[in-house]
């Protein structure tokens, strides 16, 4: 099967380049890609086993790579399955995910690592690496069977959320990946400071009498596994980074030489803790929602001659939850404005290297409930781009290196070679509307995950067509089936520099 | 002022009601005071309507006094007591409330654990919601008995200096005190071991007006009005405080402390009291204690609130 996607904005993070054309895919690899002007396909000379793909005014970027999805599977299939999670992924743009091991049983055998790997060739939509887990059952206590797991394939080792509390087992795991040439990803938090947390410790917490996760107690556990990754030569995987003060341990380990990478989520990109008092008033100001800043003054003048759909408010607005909403309970918790500011500013320079959406889904009955004893976590895999392209549409980030975090960022830290849309490359694409509003609803979410803060909020950019080795595994309502063109390349000016 | 109070469904906290809706229900207090003070102390005002207190959380005063409130509109009332969250139990808060509407409940008062819990149970329920206490968040109908007992013998409260004291980082009762006094005008002082009470600016960024000191002494210099806060023995095996001796010399209310106060001064504590460890027992019986007054005024309140909401 060959298809030809036209006329679309490719972006290629893996060579810093954008430009408008064509990209032929054949048989699972890329083909050729094609400055506009060079392709001339003509509809009435092409075959049965040809599939033209309009894709005028979109992005097609290389397949989105997820390095912290919780897929649930073995275990709690109540939450997610490998099938579920993977379709998610795929709405999501994701054609590569990389599965947590705080499933149960957990993966600390090369059995339990083949047994997923299985399902995953059976049932996944996308591309799953599994992540093996760094002690036996993710407890903390005795390290997992480290080199029956690295040969089975094992990308990585973690514990997932549960913080290795122990010192010295850190280090002992850290001496055996080092040797193994395999990344260790860590959650952060220092179990002494949190016990009992609802949230981010901060004013909010305050107000709401909720427990508190200080940001103190990431920073202390990430400082502590930065020494031990020096100690030990290990490359050392950062999970969630979700405070200023870690941006800056970050930036200061990168600039004296450590081997350590850094993710993001796309929650921890844009909302806060506020999101907790959900309606409620914070007490200083009265305006609740802040809108985006105005637009640079070189697009304003196109912004306002645009089409109605395009002036639906893509920023986000908390009012629409009610207080204490379970939602937007998640680990580590959302912190404050400073700390998003830090992130993003963080996730420009290269400090951090990759966003990753830290899907983690729950079953209904774990957040219907109390807000303190809710289980943490956001379903993130089918809103994370719409999500972070607000940081384009606020102009905080060009859509170049937005697209980088999404797969060029997670393969450099898997040690992959670049993501990229070269000819012989495997054909992992995403096809996206940047400027296409939406309208979140969860019951609609792929995911069996419906746990997420941003039910009901207008976001912008759609993710329209996604092709997992050459097969389409998403494609929204019949995308670039139609020859009527849909968009005018125009209206990406100011997304691509 | 009507049409506010009509469209009022619940009283989970004292934030998002206006100084004149607060107003509104310190005035009603004064008339079910004066119904209390009858020698038959029954209104047919809530007859035939019914109200389920839901208490998830032992508390045998607030209980009792809801109950009393109710009965004395009378109103058909039940009461529930069941330790623990929903996840201990294995039965979930949101089931509960569909069955007590299901078998008619129109007004329903929740004590819980959990902060935050009264929001969840209002969207869950067609009827009024009424908050007697959650986790450390708030604690509505204890700040308007305050403010409602203050104003009773001090005429007033714009102005007043209010000195709340102890374990303000878990307590309810100061953060819904702090809403209801700062609303209606009065300078408030936060005064607590800092293990207590956090940064300051934690409080301040919500509440701008207040003053902060971890000094007792300080803090008490031409204060109106001191509420004092149970100090929880749990506190000391959280390793929170070095001693109960060293809590007790720097911030219990001291028969020397109560001297300097002078006899103008409110004396307020929510209860139940520690005697000896946060309050010794002359300062709490003393002629400018109001701490039982606080009690009976409990009751009153609460009928206003009832009636309130059952508009």
């Amino acid at each position: 099967m060959r298809y030809i996607i036209k006329h679309g904005s490719i972006i290629d993070p893996a060579r810093r380049v954008a430009t408008v054309g064509d990209v032929v895919i054949c048989d699972g690899v890329v083909e050729q890609v094609s400055e506009l002007a060079d392709w001339h396909a003509d509809n009435e000379s092409i075959g049965d086993d040809i599939e033209i793909i309009n894709a005028r005014g979109a992005v097609i970027a290389p397949g989105f790579t997820d390095l912290h999805t919780h897929l649930r599977e073995p275990g709690e299939e109540q939450k997610e399955t490998i099938a579920t999670g993977t379709l998610a992924a795929a709405r999501g743009g994701f054609t590569t995910v990389c599965a947590m091991p705080t499933t149960r049983p957990t993966p600390d055998t090369a059995a339990v690592v083949r047994h997923v790997q299985a399902l995953a060739r059976r049932e996944g939509h996308v591309r799953v690496d599994v992540i093996g887990a760094l002690t036996q059952g993710c407890a903390g206590k005795a390290l997992a069977d480290m080199i029956e797991l690295s040969e089975a394939g094992c990308i990585a080792f973690s514990d997932g959320g549960h913080p290795v509390a122990d010192a010295g087992l850190m280090r002992q795991a850290m001496t055996y990946a080092a040797a193994l040439g395999v990344p260790v990803m860590t959650h952060c938090e220092e179990p002494g400071l949190t016990r009992g947390w609802a949230m981010h410790e901060g004013i909010v917490s305050t107000r709401l009498g909720l427990a508190g996760f200080p940001a103190a107690a990431e920073e202390a556990m990430l400082a502590r596994d930065i020494a031990l990754a020096e100690l030990t030569g290990v490359h050392l995987h950062v999970c969630n980074v979700s405070t200023a003060g870690a941006v800056a341990l970050l930036r200061a380990a990168r600039a004296r030489g450590v081997r350590i990478t850094a993710e993001v989520t796309p929650h921890h990109l844009t909302l806060t803790d506020r999101w907790v008092l959900g309606k409620l008033v914070p007490h200083e100001t009265v305006a609740v929602p802040a809108g985006p800043p105005p637009p640079p003054a070189s697009s304003r003048k196109g912004r306002r001659s645009a089409p109605p759909e395009q002036i639906i408010p893509s920023w986000l607005d908390p009012a629409l939850l009610e207080p204490y909403d379970t939602s937007t309970r998640v680990c580590p918790p959302l912190r404050t404005q400073a700390d998003v500011d830090a992130l993003v500013a963080g996730l420009r320079d290269g400090t951090i290297d990759a966003i990753a959406t830290g899907h983690a889904p729950q079953a209904r009955v774990d957040k219907e409930c109390e807000y303190g004893v809710a289980a943490p976590g956001i379903s993130g895999l089918e809103t994370a781009l719409a999500l972070v392209l607000t940081l384009v549409h606020r102009g905080e980030m060009d859509l170049v290196n937005l697209v980088a975090k999404l797969t060029e960022g997670p393969a450099q830290v898997l040690g992959r070679s670049p993501a990229t849309l070269h000819p012989g490359a495997r054909a992992d694409i995403v096809i996206f509307q940047p400027d296409q509003a939406w309208t979140v609803d969860a019951s609609q979410f792929a995911s069996r995950g419906r746990n997420t803060p941003l039910h009901g909020q207008h976001l912008k950019g759609q993710v329209m067509l996604t092709m997992a080795a050459g097969e389409i595994v998403f494609r929204r309502d019949h995308f670039g089936r139609s020859g009527e063109p849909r968009r005018a390349t125009s209206r990406l000016d100011g997304f691509l520099d | 002022m009507e049409m506010v109070s009509r469209r009022r469904r619940h009283v989970i906290d004292l934030d998002e009601m206006t100084a004149a809706e607060i107003e509104e229900i310190l005035e009603l207090t004064e008339s079910m005071k004066e119904v209390l003070a009858r020698e038959i102390k029954q209104v047919p005002t809530l007859r035939g309507r019914t109200v389920v207190n839901m208490f998830f959380e032992d508390s045998t005063r607030t209980r009792i006094s809801f109950e009393l409130a109710a009965k004395a509109l009378s109103a058909n009332v039940v009461s529930f007591s069941a330790r623990g969250s929903s996840v201990e139990k294995g039965e979930s808060l949101i089931d509960t409330v569909r069955t007590l509407q299901a078998l008619g409940a129109e007004m329903v008062v929740i004590r819980h654990s959990q902060a935050g819990a009264p929001y969840l149970v209002a969207q869950h329920f067609a009827g009024a919601v009424i908050n007697a206490g959650d986790g450390r968040h708030a604690h509505p109908t204890q700040a308007l008995l305050d403010l409602f007992t203050i104003r009773e013998r001090l005429d007033r409260i714009r102005g007043l200096k209010v000195v709340i004291v102890g374990d303000i980082l878990h307590s309810r009762v100061a953060r819904s005190d702090l809403w209801g006094l700062t609303r209606l005008g009065a300078h408030v002082t936060l005064c607590a071991p800092p293990t207590l009470l956090g940064p300051a600016h934690f409080w301040t960024a919500t509440w701008p007006q207040i003053s902060i000191s971890h000094r007792l002494d300080e803090a008490l210099e031409g204060a109106d009005v001191v509420m004092v806060l149970r100090l929880q023995k749990e506190r000391m095996q959280a390793g929170l405080l070095p001693s109960l001796r060293e809590y007790s010399r720097a911030y219990a209310l001291t028969p020397e402390r109560l001297e300097r106060l002078g006899a103008e001064t409110l004396i307020m504590h929510p209860g139940p009291m520690n005697e000896g460890v946060e309050i010794w027992p002359e300062a709490a019986t003393a002629p400018n204690s109001v701490i039982e007054a606080q009690v009976t005024n409990g009751v009153a309140v609460r009928m206003a609130l009832l009636y309130w909401l059952a508009g």
